[in-house]
């Protein structure tokens, strides 16, 4: 009689950062930031890459640094 | 003692020569200050994210400068830097206070990097170097180190 109810399977988020084990966000890895900027080209909030606290600041802090060299646009036009 | 990263990015219309050049300057300024040049790294000819000054491109100059604490001379070679305009960008970052807080997150990790523990004297050097993605082989090794 219950309809059969929608199972969502939500994947678990986990920090990158934790993953790889990497514990120093290095502004010239383009490759990696990159990945934590999407088409907007703002910083990915964590609430979507599941980032932890602690690797946001450095990630925040590494992309600001290469945005300062050109290395990752502020924004695309 | 302190590492710093200094990376400049010069006006592509320069020719190779001068940008070489122009790093030696700078080299010499460092040295001059009592600090070593631990690495130097051209990136060549690279993409702006953006247009600076019009210009769609950029020569990019890595420097890795050791300091043995006390008085430096990075100071004076940014505020050379900024007096060259043909120097679109410089960034310095101090990196040793980062990198010493991110070798004690994993001591293991780190002790790796430098100087594999008992039993990983082949699997380490395999592995690549420091933050380099951990493969399955050396964080299962690490785990079995950690007993």
């Amino acid at each position: 009689m219950a309809r059969p109810r929608k199972v969502f399977y939500r994947r678990r988020k986990v920090c990158k950062f934790c993953a790889d084990k990497i514990d120093y966000v290095d502004f010239k890895d383009v490759k990696l930031l990159q990945q934590f900027i999407p088409e907007r080209s703002k910083i990915l909030p964590r609430r979507i890459s599941g980032t932890c606290a602690r690797h946001q600041r450095l990630l925040q802090g590494a992309i600001k640094r290469a945005r300062h060299l050109a290395l990752i646009p502020f924004t695309t036009d | 003692m302190r590492t710093y990263e200094l990376v400049f990015v010069v006006d592509p219309r320069v020719s190779d020569e001068d940008v070489v050049a122009m790093t030696q300057e700078y080299k010499q300024m460092i040295t001059a200050g009592g600090s070593q040049i631990s690495k130097e790294e051209s990136w060549g000819r690279r993409k702006l994210a953006y247009p600076i000054a019009k210009l769609n491109e950029g020569k990019y100059v890595l420097l890795c400068i050791e300091s043995e604490g006390g008085k430096s001379s990075l100071p004076a070679v940014e505020h050379r830097m900024r007096q060259n305009d043909k120097i679109l960008r410089y960034l310095t970052v101090r990196t040793d206070e980062d990198l010493k807080r991110a070798a004690s997150r994993h001591p293991k990790t780190a002790g790796r990097a430098v100087e594999s523990p008992t039993g990983l004297a082949d699997a380490a050097p395999a592995s690549g170097g420091p933050g380099g993605p951990g493969g399955p082989a050396p964080a299962g090794a690490s785990a079995a180190g950690e007993v």
